[in-house]
């Protein structure tokens, strides 16, 4: 450890379920004690065992508990921690919480809060990527007046274009036109739409990207300004923007893309003079363009994908850095050796239309064998709880190449046991028999046209 | 579940024992007797503390643990409670106060008559204090808490008899 460094001797986790469980573990890892808080609802998680003390902040509602800034600051003080672990959703890009943590002298592991609040705002974060030379989406860089600015627009980026509501958001308000007369009449159904559902009938002009492909790069920096990538990871197999199965390398772009692709990121994460763990979103069209969506600044569910093909742990990472430590890493060391595959396991039945599933576990029989890794907060006698996130596990593999990691996946998934909840086992054993997403011939739209729903 | 077991420092396997279960049995038996509240054995590499009564952690917090997994979750709201007996429940996760100021006297004892409004402790988060309300009638059972303990949200801190 570099001069100035302390380590954390214990840390308060402000998540619960397989996140806090991964974060628990880093810090059992790093021979740190770990503080867990835990609403009521999730009072008998097994998981809770693991940390060396257990808080109960509030009653079920994530607004009453995991979201409750002031009781987690409060347990936090009376658990005497030095730092807070976000993991990911509730509080985790949350920057006024970053900074009252800090201002309790306790730290946030995570980014600075100018860094949050510079790349949680979309208008500011594409200013921020074109300085950077990014490339961005193109479009109207911010609302467009009426509707003759927007054909304007339109005309000047070349249709298909996607009209977006300024106030929107995980795919609402938000309406595809493919040439002028759509446009017009589009625009006018758009803007009544936006003031209906937000309030705010702003609206912008974005060029549609056609069959886009979800690749994001992992990116590490520390509080000296070094940033590193750790290669990407493709997330294009979604159902409604929430990610189902994602991997790493990439099968969709060339060498060339990859390298173009990293070091873009990177560039982006100087700019914002980004520290800890955090991901830049892109879109990739057929040609092999990319487009920046937006970074998240955080670490992202999917992160194993990547701790699997570079050999480098992402969560322990973001406790070091917090604690002040130097990456001692240089780029040439991060290798990308393997293919990882993650199937997000959701208490959901997508026969009727991804509905939650909850309720009591009374079967779980884990895969295992060789490349298997299983992160999961789930157990036999395990209840999944109605009031939070359906993601009760994840499954990855890790082997030699893509097919021998698909191969595996299948093995895994068809020792995987979980009664009697729906979960999504059963759609990811049918995407991986399907012949186009072994050839890797897939975009964000596959999952809905397979399953016979309107991609929107 | 997949996860490893924690490692218990002071949990090893049965050989490695500093002393035998009988022995540890007739200690047990010794400090009732005479009233003991801790006894500190060494035997070559080995070491036994026993410690009973005094310091009594907070029933179900986990607050206090030390730096060892829990060994049970934390009571479900309706675990045990004898018959008729009510708690008055902490609202949020802080700091315990039996008294307005270390000089005063508790705001109730054991036997105290409570109303709904009779004010029964203060609970400090991030340095706010917040009178506790009883919220209930009745006659207090048992105090729970020891003063400047940490509570979590919904841990009894006191037992009520309800009028």
């Amino acid at each position: 450890m570099g001069r100035g460094v302390r380590m954390f001797t214990r840390i308060l986790v402000a998540n619960r379920g397989e996140i806090a469980l991964r974060v628990i573990r880093a810090c059992r890892d790093l021979g740190i004690e770990a503080v867990a808080v835990y609403s009521r609802a999730d009072r008998d998680a097994a998981y809770l065992q693991l940390a060396n003390d257990a808080i109960c902040i509030g009653p079920e509602s994530p607004a009453a508990s995991y979201l409750n800034a002031p009781a987690i600051l409060s347990a936090a003080v009376i658990a005497d921690v030095q730092a807070i672990h976000p993991g990911y959703g509730f509080l985790a890009e949350n920057a006024r919480f970053a900074q009252m943590c800090r201002d309790c002298k306790i730290e946030f592991i995570g980014p600075s809060a100018e860094a949050m609040h510079l790349l949680g705002d979309k208008v500011q974060a594409r200013k921020l990527a074109k300085q950077a030379k990014v490339p961005v989406v193109p479009g109207s860089d911010g609302p467009v007046e009426d509707e003759n600015e927007a054909v304007a627009v339109a005309n000047k980026i070349g249709y298909p274009v996607m009209i977006k509501a300024v106030a929107g958001g995980g795919g609402r308000g938000m309406r595809p036109a493919h040439n002028e007369a759509t446009l017009r009449s589009s625009f006018r159904q758009a803007r009544a739409e936006a003031e209906a559902a937000f309030k705010d009938g702003s609206l912008y002009i974005e060029k549609l990207i056609e069959r886009p492909r979800h690749v994001e790069v992992q990116l590490l920096g520390d509080q000296k300004g070094n940033i590193l990538h750790l290669w990407e990871r493709d997330c294009t197999l979604q159902r409604r923007h929430q990610k189902l199965l994602e991997e790493s390398p990439s099968p969709h772009i060339s060498a060339r893309t990859r390298a173009k692709l990293c070091t873009a990121a990177v560039r982006l994460a100087a700019a914002a003079r980004y520290y800890s763990a955090g991901t830049c979103e892109f879109l990739v069209d057929e040609d092999e363009n990319f487009y920046f969506v937006e970074v998240n600044a955080r670490i992202q569910v999917e992160h194993p994908v990547t701790e699997l093909v570079t050999g480098q742990d992402l969560v322990q990472w973001q406790i070091r850095i917090a604690a002040g430590e130097p990456l001692k890493l240089r780029q040439d060391d991060i290798r990308q050796d393997g293919w990882a595959i993650e199937c997000r396991i959701n208490a959901e039945s997508p026969d009727h239309g991804f509905r939650p599933s909850p309720g009591p576990i009374e079967q779980f029989i884990a895969p295992g064998g060789p490349g298997v890794r299983l992160d999961t907060h789930a157990y036999a006698g395990y209840t999944v709880s109605p009031h939070y996130d359906s993601l009760i596990a994840k499954l990855l593999v890790h082997r030699p190449t893509r097919l021998e990691a698909i191969s595996a996946m299948r093995r895994a998934l068809q020792e995987f046991v979980i009664r009697p909840i729906k979960t999504t086992i059963p759609l990811h054993a049918t995407l991986l028999e399907q012949a186009d997403f072994i050839k890797g011939n897939v975009d964000t739209g596959f999952i809905e046209r397979l399953l016979g729903q309107p991609t929107r | 579940m997949s996860q490893a077991k924690p490692k218990e420092p002071n949990s090893g396997p049965p050989g490695r024992l500093p002393m035998d279960i009988k022995h540890i049995k007739s200690l047990v038996e010794l400090m009732v007797e005479n009233d003991l509240s801790r006894i500190e054995l060494h035997e070559g590499d080995s070491h036994i503390v026993l410690r009973r009564g005094g310091a009594a952690r907070p029933a179900g917090s986990l607050l206090t643990t030390p730096s060892l997994p829990a060994a049970a979750p934390p009571p479900s709201p309706t675990s045990a409670p004898a018959s008729g007996e009510q708690f008055i429940r902490s609202p949020m996760v802080g700091t315990f106060y039996a008294s307005a100021d270390p000089e005063s006297p508790p705001f109730v004892n054991v036997g105290s008559t409570i109303e709904p409004n009779t004010v029964v402790c203060l609970i400090e988060a991030m340095k706010v204090f917040n009178e506790l309300k009883a919220e209930m009638s009745g006659r207090i059972t048992k105090v729970l808490v020891k003063n400047g303990a940490a509570v979590e949200f919904d841990q009894p801190l006191f037992a009520v008899a309800p009028a």
